[in-house]
């Protein structure tokens, strides 16, 4: 089974770890398959124009940067710890009621997306790349410092078939109700400081690549998720 | 007053201390590594190398790895784990597919002989063990290509009966971790040399232990030492009451604590203070005595604040400053040098710690919970009565306050 983590944060958005290091710690801790997903804010209202101000948000402007950096990194990762590393983005729109806010993950995205479109536009913009769409943290959140996201699963009804898994659980919350939708899942850890290391982990019983990877979660067999503690 | 100068005597006395720390500790710096100044042939005995491996440590993978690209030309490396389900398992088995050619065996075999969860690991490694040479060696530990070759040959004496090696902390990137690497690299290096250079006791950690086959099963095997906390120092103690001689190589191996919180770091520093106090008895209140920094700062705690006791705790607080520093230079630590200005800190907190051996005989090392004896011996918690009532309280206190 291949121990995975598709929900990464670096010093590219909010996370406090730089992408090398960050790269480091889940190498020397035998991960198999991770994927790099800093945000990409939308800036149409005043949230999301904080972020921009305060560099916590990857732009077209610096996105190629970041593409070629984490592929850089990636080689590294391949050669040093045998490990696959994925780049990717976590669309980020933030509003000021959690109803219509939401954040997604696009694994092996290529082009930048921007986060202020449509999310169907998203969604086609995903499609066109091959990339996965993830629903992250889609339902109420234990930390009281994080703000739920609810928009995706609220409008569930529209959204789920362009979406290709939901997140199970992340960090330390489980969210029962993509199990009793019988969504495919995932589970991560939303890792933004190294103790976010422990946490919930995807196992998946594929090949080290990406097509079989994207094709593991987008059929959602042999798929499991495991508490990674030490 | 004379409070004030009975602490400024103290305060004197461990000022002291650490200027014969820092001879001490220089001097085995300054001992031939490999290649120089050899008092005995070469030769490169096979040794069997024995990783207890529990859990993730900082940078773990690249610690087993220096164990692969080591420069000698026959050993085997042993990883031996509890359970499959261990962390570290995945990692083992990343290392043993990237050096096909390395003898590596990974030994998954559960072991309850001991209470001593370390010793449990390596029972079953031992019996795999295929050279009469042993190395036992934690998985926090980082090496260089050359530390083999250099620790081996001076067992080419046959009078030498265990080797153990200076230790540094590198890597500290969080608080607890900086301040852990500080304590390494001033009294617990510090310590070691002193006992050793000055009053030729034995003060062997179990980070690198390097001995026969024949020695260990001489004083009783693992057997002997697991119900023991501190088996590395009660080992290097009974190798040496055999008559043979306990070495302390000046070679450093690398302690990797990269991402440690202050929690852990008190904890670990709670736990060997009890080894110490209950192995060590009276000579424990030496460490009080020689913490400088705790001293100077006693006056301003038991007597109004003046010029005189701020005046004293800032020059012990200074000179354990540079003290630290010039250690750490002798080491060739890895630490940022403005950091070393959190050492008067990282001794007041070791001072407000040394007190808990006192008032508590309890250890947690590796999720299990003991009562800690005479001579570190553990025993189980209690399942019922004051002690388990005692640890259900604070337990019950702690789930509230996370």
């Amino acid at each position: 089974m291949l121990l995975c983590d598709f929900h990464i944060h670096t010093t590219y958005s909010d996370g406090s770890v730089e992408l090398k290091r960050t790269i480091d710690l889940f190498g020397q801790a035998g991960f198999d398959v991770i994927a790099i997903t800093d945000h990409v804010v939308n800036g149409d209202n005043p949230l999301g124009k904080l972020a921009h101000r305060f560099n916590f948000s990857v732009t077209a402007a610096n996105f190629s940067q970041y593409i070629s950096h984490i592929k850089e990194e990636a080689e590294r990762a391949r050669n040093k710890y045998d490990m696959l590393v994925i780049p990717g983005i976590e669309i980020t729109k933030n509003h000021l009621t959690s109803d219509n806010s939401a954040h997604m993950l696009i694994i092996d995205v290529r082009d930048f997306i921007p986060a202020c479109i449509s999310y169907e536009e998203i969604f086609l913009e995903a499609k066109k790349q091959n990339a996965l769409t993830i629903a992250c943290h889609p339902h109420y959140m234990s930390a009281k410092t994080d703000r739920d996201t609810l928009f995706l699963w609220n409008n569930r009804d529209k959204y789920a078939r362009f979406i290709d898994a939901w997140e199970i659980a992340n960090r330390d919350d489980v969210f029962n109700v993509i199990s009793l939708k019988k969504y495919p899942y995932i589970a991560n850890s939303d890792f933004h400081k190294p103790r976010h290391l422990y946490s919930w982990k995807t196992l998946l019983n594929c090949a080290k690549d990406i097509d079989s990877i994207k094709q593991c979660i987008r059929h959602n067999k042999g798929v499991a998720m495991t508490l990674f503690r030490n | 007053m004379i409070l004030f100068w009975i602490f400024a005597g103290i305060t004197l006395f461990g000022i002291i201390g650490y200027l014969f720390q820092m001879i001490a500790v220089r001097s085995y710096t300054a001992l031939p590594s490999s290649g120089e100044g050899m008092r005995f042939p070469r030769s490169f005995p096979p040794v069997s190398i024995l990783k207890p491996l529990k859990g993730l440590d900082d940078g773990l993978f690249d610690n087993l790895e220096s164990f692969c690209n080591l420069d000698y030309p026959e050993y085997e490396l042993i990883f031996a784990l509890q359970n499959q389900n261990d962390p570290a398992y995945k990692v083992a088995q990343k290392i043993k597919g990237k050096y096909p050619s390395k003898d590596v065996t990974i030994s998954v075999e559960r072991c309850d002989e001991g209470l001593n969860p370390k010793v449990n690991n390596l029972i079953p490694a031992y019996r795999k063990a295929k050279y009469d040479l042993i190395l036992i060696s934690d998985s926090n530990v980082r090496v260089e290509k050359d530390y083999l070759s250099d620790i081996a040959r001076h067992m080419e004496d046959p009078s030498v009966g265990l080797v153990s090696n200076m230790i540094r902390g590198i890597s500290g990137r969080s608080v607890g971790a900086v301040l852990e690497n500080l304590h390494l690299n001033s009294f617990i290096v510090g310590s070691v040399c002193f006992l050793d250079k000055y009053l030729r006791m034995p003060c062997v950690i179990g980070k690198s232990m390097l001995m026969r086959k024949g020695d260990l099963e001489a004083i009783g095997g693992f057997g002997a030492v697991k119900d023991l906390l501190a088996e590395d120092y009660i080992i290097g103690e009974r190798i040496h009451g055999l008559g043979k001689k306990v070495i302390l190589s000046g070679h450093l191996i690398n302690n990797v604590n990269e991402y440690w919180g202050v929690k852990r770091f008190i904890n670990r520093h709670t736990r060997w203070g009890k080894l110490r106090w209950q192995i060590g008895g009276a000579k424990y209140f030496s460490e009080l005595a020689g913490n400088a920094v705790f001293m100077s700062f006693m006056p301003m705690v038991i007597m109004p604040i003046s010029k005189a006791s701020l005046l004293l705790a800032a020059t012990a607080s200074s000179l354990k400053i540079v003290h630290d520093f010039h250690i750490g230079r002798k080491l060739r630590s890895d630490m940022n040098p403005f950091l070393y200005l959190l050492s008067p800190i990282k001794d007041l907190i070791i001072g407000f710690v040394w007190f808990v051996p006192i008032l508590s005989k309890t250890v947690a090392w590796r999720g299990n919970r003991y009562i800690i004896g005479k001579d570190s011996v553990l025993s189980p918690m209690p399942e019922a009565g004051m002690w388990s009532f005692r640890h259900r309280v604070i337990g019950a206190i702690w789930a509230r306050l996370a």
